[in-house]
This record gives structure tokens, sequence and C-alpha cells, in this order.
């Protein structure tokens, strides 16, 4: 139960954030072009995703022997995680800058306005390559957490959530998310999948963890102090003359 | 094609940020696998190894960037007298 639960939880904080990201794209077109263009843009990169998440779910799922799939997931999985805490870190720090939705909107929205000479389907294709792109990480988070977890229908069931929670709130609101902490959660998520990936990775060479599936818990503590120290490092660092 | 372009490095860049970082990364992982797998050691120290090794180098990396950006950001304009 607390497998399937941590599992869920990791495939919709992740796709949550991922979400917010695409769906900042598409209010931008939505609001300055008209809905139609951008609302099929998105529904043909839902499907096209929806796609994605089937064909490699089940192949990865009935093809790929366990050990080597958690191996190479895990793997996979380590690097994207370590990826999206690195830049965290660093932007917790004060080295990168925070990931402003707001900004991106209105970037998004200029764009936009430089072309309103053209045809429709550069709605279209907007909503279509902002979603898909911002989908691909989507996807890869609930088939590498769900395919290697056994828990595949609570991965693509916490994915769907996010994705529907967070464009019900866009509907709401038709405005970018702002608020969302979304560093947070990136640097949150960024623990939980680097953990998750170690956990699977040290699975796939024959390893067995003690306590099990409690030990990602101690993972999560290592992994935590090491940003942390990071953070607190990087603060400290001398200021170049 | 472009659009193909950028999804491929959207794809390259779900997992690699840093060539440099990735490849220790790598390497930690597959010294662990070899560990265990190939030399047959007691999995307990090389799971603790794993870790330490993971978290060292994320710390290292993180503060690594962090110097490089502070050489290469230009220095503050001189405030007018």
């Amino acid at each position: 139960m607390g497998a399937q639960l941590f599992t869920f939880g990791a495939a919709f904080l992740g796709s949550a954030v991922e979400s917010v990201e695409a769906l900042t794209i598409v209010l931008a077109v939505g609001l300055t072009r008209g809905w139609r263009a951008p609302l099929y843009g998105t529904v043909a990169a839902l499907v096209s995703l929806a796609v994605l998440v089937v064909v490699f779910g089940q192949l990865i799922v009935q093809r790929v022997p366990e050990s080597s799939l958690k191996l190479v997931i895990g793997t996979l999985l380590l690097l994207f995680g370590l990826r999206w805490l690195h830049k965290a870190v660093l932007r917790s720090a004060g080295v990168v800058a925070m990931h402003d939705e707001e900004h991106a909107y209105q970037q998004t929205v200029s764009e936009l306005q430089g072309a309103v000479s053209r045809r429709d389907w550069v709605g279209f294709v907007i909503a279509f390559k902002g979603v898909f792109l911002e989908g691909i990480e989507v996807v890869f988070i609930v088939v590498a957490v769900g395919g290697t977890s056994k828990y595949f229908p609570e991965a693509v069931a916490g994915g769907l959530l996010a994705m529907l929670v967070v464009a019900i709130v866009g509907v709401v609101v038709r405005k970018p998310l702002a608020r969302v902490p979304e560093n947070t959660l990136k640097y949150a998520v960024g623990i939980i999948l680097t953990s998750l990936g170690t956990f699977w990775a040290a699975e796939g060479m024959g390893a067995s963890w003690p306590f099990d599936f409690v030990s990602i818990f101690v993972l999560v503590a290592a992994y935590l102090g090491a940003s942390q120290l990071a953070v607190m490092l990087v603060r400290r660092r001398p200021v170049m003359a | 094609m472009r659009f193909l372009k950028s999804a491929g490095s959207e794809v390259i860049g779900l997992f690699v940020a840093d060539w440099v970082q990735t490849a220790v990364i790598v390497a930690i992982v597959a010294a662990a696998w070899y560990a265990i797998s190939g030399l047959h050691a007691m999995p307990l120290p090389v799971l603790v190894g794993l870790i330490l090794l993971l978290a060292a180098q994320h710390v290292w990396f993180a503060v690594a960037e962090a110097r490089r950006d502070a050489r290469t950001k230009p220095l503050p304009s001189p405030s007018p007298r």
C-alpha cells in the first residue's frame, strides 16, 4: 500500500509541475488567438502522448527482463532526478533565476502578437509543441515510475489526475498559475525521483535493500541532506573580485 | 524537421545537463553494478558507497557550476558618484 501511494504521489507531483508549464503555453495561445486552434493542438498532443505511454509502457513491462529494466530505468530516473535537483539547488541558492510562469506567459504572448497576420495553424502548432514537449517528461515519469515498480496503473492515474487538476484550475483561473510553488515542487520531486532511481538501479544490480521499500525514506533523507549542504556551500561561495 | 530536432534535444535534455556529470553518475552506477554482480561484494557496503558517491557528486557539481557562474558573470558597473 505504501509503495502504491509513493508511486502515485511521485507520478502526480512530477506530472503536475510539467502540466503547469504546458498550461501556461496553452493559456497564452488561447487568450491571444482564440481557443479553437490551441485546444485542437492540445488534444492532438495528448493523444500522441497517450500512444507513447501505451506503446512504451506495454513494451517495457512485457518484453524487458525485470532486473535489466530496473537497472536501466533506475539509472535514467537517477539522471533525470539529479538534473532537477541540481537546478533546484542552484535556484534555491540564487545562482539561477526562479522559474517564473508569469514571465513565460508574457514571452509567449509577445511572440504570438508578432505573428497575428499568420493563419490559425500557428496557434495549433504552438499549443501542440508546448503540450507535447512538456508532456514527454510526464510520459517518462509515468513510464519509469510505474513500469519499474509494477504499479503502472497507479502511476498512470497519478499522471492523469495531475493533468486534470491543473487543467481544471487553469480553466477556472484563466491566467498562468504563477502562485504554484513550482521550484519547491521541482526540488521535492527531484529528491523523490533520485531516491527511486537509486533504489531501482541497485535492485537491478542484484542488491536487496534492508527493510525493502522503507529504505527509500533513508535515500530521501540522504539526498535532502546533500542538497541542503550544496545550497549552503553555494551561498557561502566567495564573491569573485 | 525543426520540431523533431527540438523533440530529440528535449529527450536528451531530460537526462543530460552536463555531460561530465552524466559520465560521473553512470561511472558510479557501473562501478556499483560491477562490485555486486562481477565481484560478488557484500551489497550493503556497496549500497552505502553508492549513495555517498552520488550525494557527493551532486554537491560537487552544484558548487562547481556556481563557481563557474560567478567567474563568467560580468562585474557590476561602478556606481555613479
